[in-house]
């Protein structure tokens, strides 16, 4: 009879299981690969003792889960299949929450397993709407991102992760893989799991062992949880408002060069100038609140080369900043040369701001905001800090050039009639997310609706009618209507379009869903 | 405030709370949390019985680890062992005793405590005698634990009305090892399930019930053949070769049925049954009334399927049949096990490498309480009725052969009925909570109502305990030594990591205690009795010689080998060793009834109940642990597509289920094809959803096994509420009537292709 440890030792020898061993042996790694999970749905009993051993070893909260276990059910009682899928992260070889984090806090390191760096993440949460399986979860008590990670540090001391030792059914492995192999192909046949995003998205890594032919008629466990997604108040705040400054800015600067051009139409005041300036002056520090570490704001510009948001906060910060100095220089009434020198290139900046703030959401793990129309619609808000250049115009006596102002709004306001409509079509298109949208939202979309027309159409061409009658005052008050109805509407509308994005992601557990919040 | 502007801030991202650390024993783990020290012990959750470290810092568990040198789970542990540590620290403990002030429970000292019920107890006893104090107990305590309380109950109070929640999972196991082999104890081990080339699992749900189970399966190097008869198709199902979905109820037809084709094919053992069994004519003859075309009726299993199943089992070199709650918690539990073993003496598929008859226990340590408890035998093994048996063990306490009792008492059933009648007027619980595990529980409740004195040991406020009028507030696993014996009879050190929390102690500690209040009983029963070792030394030289022979079992011994297995890896390994007169087993000429189930016009569907891997039987353990609560927080209802429907519903939605006994309301629903349209399963854990109003109060006669499994029910939805309609059926054939029905049920077979 042999001592309980040579048993152990004899069975670590014969079996090759990576589970219950707390010691791991890998192959060194060779030019061109990385360690990966392997995955075998064909022994997975779903027992999620992965989850559970994941959380013990991190002493992650009980809503903080590294590693979710999903449920997937095919066919007729009694030829069904049960398939769960255990999933931590994929280090991906193109990995998109690296690729987007605005402050590089993601590390792929040299065996390929991609870390996070706690201490510089500012909780941006990019990262959690790059990544087509939601893998990297947002942890409120520490106000950072945080991930799985391979147990990086047991492997690098020849240990075994957590979940890895804890499967009874040895179904959770480490391997070495040779990336280039991978991608040219094999990902394709052994790379995807069942009713979970593409693994070309990210060039996911994992390796799956599922059961031959599984059925079509794929059902998730969790299909009957459709949650609206966060609303993000600080960004439907912070997008609208700076959209709106932009449009402003713009045609203020149009009204410049026209007036350079020798039309006949009156300097814009400098309180034009703060008038359009004043949205994204509140709007930029909104969205720090957005941030789980406000006072880090700064370092969201960290990743120009990589990162859409880390240049929509450049861009941003400077057109906010130079914007600013229009202000001044129209309160020093400086030479108009001399301003739209100055103009134009804080134009294109805060274009360029705007664009990249529209390209953080083209993004495929999160469809209905893969969109096109939302980069339309998202440059559309500018109607709205048109009228508020004729309300500032218009209060501030310059009566004939407020109507020419308005009748641009209208212009603008008509194209983002159209970009409204065009959404409505091709975000029906967008199966889950309308789902939601139709079991939630009818009433917001309709208020959405009336509010528009009464705001950006209606009551702008009222007021538009009241000073050809002389009637400023009223007209006046007209229009400050108009522009809080119309602020309303697309606030209403950019709240729909955070609350009604669908994921993609894995399929969840019937009451946990995809343990993502 | 400035630490709530900070936190809002985020200025400290609590990187030392989630940072790593070495450890010398299991490398890299949780700084926060690292232990001061480690202590081996056993998992103290379900009968699989997996060798844990656990982790101790500041006197307080943060850790549960597999013991990667433990031969039960080499190093893996299940969700709930996993998190177990988390348990003592539990906000559902109970902390001190308490005693029933008007409607409030309020704490007392364990003297009044104790005074309080002696008094009482010795009241009754004077009035209405002393069997009119009634126990019932548990699998959960130690070996060392329930030797002691069985002792104390039997031979202390005086009373044989005395058993444990096991009759509500093992006794059918119990009664049908009995009535086959001459005696309790499992056969077989989980080594088994390494060298088996083909597994049975009936009415055996390991997946979420015992999924450390999976590893020695895992180890099997023989690709074995796996076939799962279970009428709801399981996670355990998926890893099947062959699923079998039989009708609910029907197993010991199906099992007669192979044995049938089996004799009829001559796949049988002749040697084997030559040499080691008693009764096979008779069996010969019986089981001619189970041809499988009649069967297939009964089971809605295609007669080829049955012939398949048949010739794989007897053609088998080492074929082995483990099953647990499926098989047991049935009106026929105790003939169904015995079916069971039938085929196994059939084809000599027993005492050998890979094969045996296995039943898979539930509870930590149902094992030692069937051995040592003293409820449905003298501990040992030993019978009531035997005199020898009774001046054996009276001989060897040193104590008066007259106090023995010659008989059983009452089972758990008829200890309610007993109360129902006013027999029974003081009811002590230990370690188990009626009031969410019993069947039919409105009218437990009634009955509980009536009894003088309810008193519940226990270490966690149970639905049972909130209704006590004396609580003994009882220490737990981790807090208290001894041992546990697991389902392949592996005996197990559970040791005292920490200290027992505020006024409580360990069950050994209140029993002995609580003997000093009844004249000279601890002097009697427990002479110098300090520790639990005192009463493993007892029970070690009361086992001696037996079949579950103890005696050269020390801790030491136990801990330097990860347990020591009573009766070697494998019993009856030797020709004619069985426990009976002769040696010989008994062929069991069992018969399938056919389930009578109320009135099925208005309750057309079969409610079968279950456990879920998350939670632990009532919950008392597992309800206040976050990340086993987050994945199944609430009960369910398993509904199938075509029901669902019919009701209207879908996933998510709520509905309300009705028997004759009662109703269960808004539970939610779960559309799935793992059930059979026409029945539905539920999860029994959760008092919320308390599904055992449902269930009838119909039990094996034999082993006094509540029948949990089938229950009559009508579902109501909200747009549907009067239910399903009652569709005719022909009814299923009756064996002797030879009614010819036909089966639409299709049977999944599925034959693995060789890799």
């Amino acid at each position: 009879m042999s001592t309980p440890l040579e048993q152990f030792i004899d069975y670590k020898v014969q079996t090759g299981m990576q589970c219950g061993n707390y010691d791991i042996d890998l192959p060194k790694l060779k030019d061109g690969e990385q360690y990966r999970f392997h995955f075998d749905a064909t022994k997975c009993i779903g027992c999620k003792c992965c989850e559970v051993a994941c959380n013990e070893q991190n002493n992650n909260p009980a809503d903080i889960k590294w590693r979710r276990v999903g449920e997937v059910e095919s066919g007729v009682f009694p030829e069904v299949s049960q398939l769960f899928n255990s999933m931590g992260c994929n280090h991906c070889v193109d990995a998109t929450c690296l690729q987007g984090c605005p402050t590089e806090s993601y590390i792929k390191i040299d065996n390929g397993i991609v870390i996070h760096d706690d201490e510089s993440c500012i909780g941006c949460q990019y990262c959690t709407w790059n990544c087509p399986y939601q893998v990297p979860v947002f942890h409120p008590e520490r106000h950072i991102v945080t991930k799985c990670h391979m147990c990086y540090e047991r492997i690098e001391r020849d240990q075994t992760p957590a979940c890895v030792q804890a499967c009874p059914s040895g179904a959770i492995e480490i391997e070495s893989v040779n990336i280039s192999d991978w991608l040219e192909g094999k990902i394709d046949d052994e790379g995807n799991a069942p009713l979970t995003a593409d693994a070309r998205i990210t060039n996911s890594t994992t390796r799956y062992t599922l059961p031959k032919n599984i059925e079509k008629d794929l059902k998730s466990a969790d299909e009957h949880i459709l949650k609206p997604e966060h609303a993000h108040w600080p960004l439907v705040f912070m997008t609208v408002f700076t959209q709106a400054s932009l449009g402003g800015f713009i045609a203020l600067v149009i009204g410049e060069l026209l007036g350079i051009f020798g039309f006949n139409l009156q300097s814009p005041s400098w309180e034009m100038a703060l008038a359009v300036w004043i949205p994204i002056a509140i709007g930029l520090p909104l969205s720090a609140l957005h941030l789980g570490r406000p006072l880090k704001a700064l370092s969201a510009m960290k990743n120009i080369k990589n990162s859409w948001l880390s240049r929509e906060a450049l861009a941003l910060g400077l057109f906010a900043t130079f914007s600013l100095a229009i202000v001044i220089f129209l309160f020093f009434d400086v030479n108009p040369y001399i301003r739209v020198m100055v103009e134009i290139p804080t134009m294109m900046v805060g274009t360029y701001g705007i664009y990249s703030q529209a390209m953080i959401y083209r993004i495929k793990a999160r469809p209905s905001w893969d969109r096109l129309i939302n980069v339309k619609k998202f440059f559309g808000v500018a109607y709205i800090g048109v009228l508020l250049l004729a309300v500032a115009a218009l209060k501030f006596d310059l009566v004939a050039s407020s109507s020419s102002i308005i009748t641009l709004a209208l212009l603008v306001a008509v194209i983002q009639g159209f970009f409204y409509l065009e959404d409505i079509n091709s975000f029906n298109q967008v199966e889950n997310s309308y789902k939601l949208y139709k079991k939630h939202f009818t009433i917001h979309a309709l208020f959405r609706k009336i509010t528009f027309i009464l705001g950006a159409l209606v009551a702008p061409m009222l007021a538009s009618t009241l000073i050809a009658a002389n009637e400023v005052s009223i007209a006046s008050t007209v229009l400050i209507f108009a522009v809080g109805v119309a602020l309303l509407s697309e606030l209403i509308d950019r709240y729909l379009f955070y609350v009604t994005v669908v994921p993609l992601g894995m399929p969840g557990g019937f009451f946990i869903g995809k343990a993502r919040d | 405030m400035l630490d709530k502007i900070k936190s809002f801030l985020g200025v400290d991202i609590k990187a030392d709370k989630y940072a790593l650390v070495d450890d010398e024993q299991f490398g890299r783990i949780s700084a926060y949390k690292k232990p001061d020290k480690w202590v081996e012990s056993t998992c103290g959750y379900c009968g699989v019985g997996c060798g844990l470290v656990i982790g101790v810092k500041n006197g307080k568990a943060v850790y549960t680890k597999g013991n990667p040198k433990h031969p039960v789970n080499i190093g893996t542990l299940c969700p709930k062992g996993l998190s177990e540590h988390e348990i003592l620290a539990s906000s559902n403990r109970i902390l001190s005793p308490k005693i029933r002030k008007g409607k409030k429970l309020v704490d007392a000292t364990w003297d009044e405590a104790y005074l309080l019920t002696s008094n009482k107890f010795k009241e009754i006893k004077e009035r209405h005698g002393a069997k009119a104090v009634g126990v019932i107990s548990t699998g959960q305590l130690l070996t060392e634990e329930f030797y002691t309380l069985g002792k104390f109950v039997q031979l202390g109070l005086g009373s044989n009305n005395y058993d444990g929640n096991t009759t509500l999972c093992m006794s059918s196991a119990v009664m049908g090892y009995k009535q086959s082999f001459g005696s309790d104890g499992p056969p077989g081990c989980y080594e088994d399930f390494e060298y088996a080339d083909v597994i049975f699992l009936i009415g055996a749900n390991i997946a979420d019930n015992h999924p450390i189970l999976k590893l020695h399966i895992a180890k099997n190097k023989k690709n074995p053949k796996i076939v799962v008869i279970d009428p709801r198709r399981t996670k355990t199902a998926q890893m099947a070769d062959i699923y079998v979905p039989l009708k609910p109820r029907s197993d010991l037809a199906l099992l007669n049925s192979l044995a049938y084709i089996i004799l009829e094919q001559g796949w049988e053992n002749v040697d084997y049954i030559k040499a080691n069994t008693n009764g096979f004519k008779e069996y010969k003859k019986h089981i001619q009334n189970y041809p499988p075309q009649d069967v297939a009726n009964i089971t809605g299993i295609d007669v080829k399927v049955l012939y398949e199943l048949a010739r794989i089992y007897a053609g088998a070199p080492a074929a082995m049949i483990a099953w647990t709650m499926g098989v047991n918690q049935s009106a026929l539990g105790t003939d169904t096990v015995s079916a069971i073993n039938n085929l196994a003496i059939l084809t000599g598929n027993i005492g050998k490498k890979g094969a045996s008859p296995f039943s898979i226990t539930g509870q930590c340590n149902a094992m030692g309480t069937r051995e040592s408890g003293f409820t449905s035998g003298i501990p040992g093994y030993r019978n009531f009725a035997s005199e020898q048996d009774r001046d054996e063990y009276a001989s060897l306490v040193g104590v008066d052969s007259s106090i023995i009792p010659d008989e059983r008492g009452y089972k758990y059933n008829e200890i309610i009925e007993a109360i129902e009648r006013g027999e029974i007027k003081a009811l002590w619980v230990v370690a188990t909570n009626p009031l969410v595990s019993f069947v039919n529980q409105n009218r437990l409740r009634k009955a509980l109502k009536k009894l003088d004195l309810l008193v519940v040991q226990d270490a966690f406020m149970s639905e049972t305990a909130e209704v006590a009028d004396v609580i003994f507030s009882a220490a737990t696993w981790g807090e208290k030594e001894g041992s546990y014996t697991n389902s392949e009879r592996r005996v197990n050190r559970a040791k005292k990591a920490v200290d027992t929390p505020a006024d409580t102690k360990s069950d050994f500690d209140v029993i002995v205690d609580f003997s000093e209040y009844f004249s000279d009983t601890k002097e009697t029963l427990f002479n110098n009795w300090r520790k639990p070792e005192d009463a493993f030394n007892e029970w070690k030289k009361v086992s001696e010689g037996r079949l579950c022979d103890y005696s050269s079992i020390t801790y030491e011994k136990i801990e330097e080998s990860g347990g020591v297995q009573w009766g070697g890896t494998r019993l009856y390994t030797e020709d004619a060793t069985f426990k009976t007169s002769d040696g010989r087993a008994n062929f069991i000429c069992a018969d399938w009834i056919p389930l009578t189930n109320g009135s099925v016009k208005e309750f057309p569907l079969i409610l079968n109940t279950g456990r879920t891997v998350e939670q632990w039987h009532t919950r008392t353990k597992t309800k206040s642990i976050d990340i086993l609560n987050n994945v199944a927080p609430e009960a369910w209802i398993e509904i199938n597509p075509v029901d669902a429907q019919a009701l209207e519903v879908k996933s998510g939605d709520r509905l309300n289920i009705s028997s004759e006994r009662g109703m269960v309301e808004k539970v939610i629903v779960k559309v799935t094809q793992t059930v059979a349209p026409k029945t539905i399963f539920v999860p029994f854990h959760f008092s919320s959803e308390l599904i055992n109003t449902l269930t009838p109060s119909l039990f094996c006669p034999k082993s006094g096994e509540p029948n949990y499994k089938q229950t009559a029910v009508q579902l109501h939805s909200k747009k549907v509420p009067v239910g399903i309609e009652y569709e005719e059926q022909m009814s299923a054939g009756s064996i002797e009537l030879n009614e010819v029905e036909i089966s639409e049920v299709k049977t999944s077979l599925r034959v693995k292709e060789d890799v």
